[in-house]
């Protein structure tokens, strides 16, 4: 559970800043999807090691991923960055043993009725 | 084509015949008295129980959720197996009233079957979450967000 804390931490970091969202914005639009650090340094008018720093923060918090494609460092969305959904799941789990549970009390009663 | 992102199985034996549970499963009336875990009514239901037909059910936080009192949980779904006392199967979308529809969205299918086991019924539930393409690399920040207030609010129900 600290563990989720954490990454909750990050990602609340992570969209503080208005540059990062839209860094995320980005990547996830159809039109523009995945992006090398120049082309993100070039779009926002940063240098690489500033627009290097973002990306570090938001894949620190699993948002985003980096691969080496040659010479070249491409960032994308990363699946794992919904990775809150591996806790919304679990919650969602959760939900379904408490209805469950609802589900036996209310069938008992229902018997008992009988 | 989609992929389940992420699934939950789970498994009852639950003391009443298949019939029984059936009944408790697809009749609105009996639904309301149990879909909802504790401090949650349901103010809607309806089951049109066919192939195709649709069920759709709204979960509301009670009294004792202090500040989400009120919240809406509504689901909409279609059925997509119907076997009595077998199988039920529906596809639904779900969200949470207030917020951003888009955002927190969620796709689902559920399956349940029903197995008789002497004059027990094993109930197993398989709920699969998905995420459709566009709307996962559109949303990604928004659903971020969404999950987050959708965790509080979930988290909220759950520990009543």
């Amino acid at each position: 559970m600290v563990e989720y804390k954490t990454k909750l931490d990050d990602i609340f970091h992570s969209l503080a800043d208005p540059t990062r969202r839209d860094i995320l914005r980005r990547l996830g639009s159809e039109k523009t999807g995945e992006q090398t650090i120049g082309e993100l340094a070039h779009k926002y008018d940063l240098t690489l090691a500033a627009v290097s720093k973002h990306v570090q923060v938001l894949e620190q918090a699993l948002l985003v991923r980096k691969r080496r494609k040659g010479r070249e460092q491409r960032v994308s969305l990363s699946p794992a960055g919904l990775g809150q959904a591996d806790r919304y799941l679990e919650q969602y789990r959760v939900l379904w043993e408490k209805r469950l549970d609802r589900l036996e009390d209310f069938l008992k009663e229902d018997k008992q009725r009988k | 084509m989609e992929k389940a992102e992420k699934e939950v199985t789970l498994v009852r034996v639950v003391d009443a015949s298949p019939e029984k549970v059936w009944k408790a499963w697809t009749d609105p009336k009996l639904l309301k008295q149990w879909w909802g875990p504790d401090n949650v009514t349901i103010p809607e239901c309806e089951v049109d129980l066919r192939v195709g037909g649709k069920f759709s059910i709204t979960m509301e936080a009670g009294e004792a959720m202090g500040p989400y009192k009120g919240t809406l949980w509504p689901m909409v779904a279609e059925f997509t197996v119907v076997e009595p006392n077998r199988k039920l199967s529906y596809k639904a979308n779900a969200w949470t009233e207030g917020a951003d529809k888009q955002d927190t969205m969620i796709d689902q299918t559920t399956d349940i079957t029903f197995t008789e086991e002497n004059g027990k019924t094993k109930v197993e539930v398989y709920a699969a979450i998905y995420k459709t393409g566009p709307k996962a690399k559109m949303a990604a920040q928004g659903m971020e967000m969404g999950f987050t207030q959708q965790l509080a609010k979930l988290e909220k129900f759950l520990a009543a």
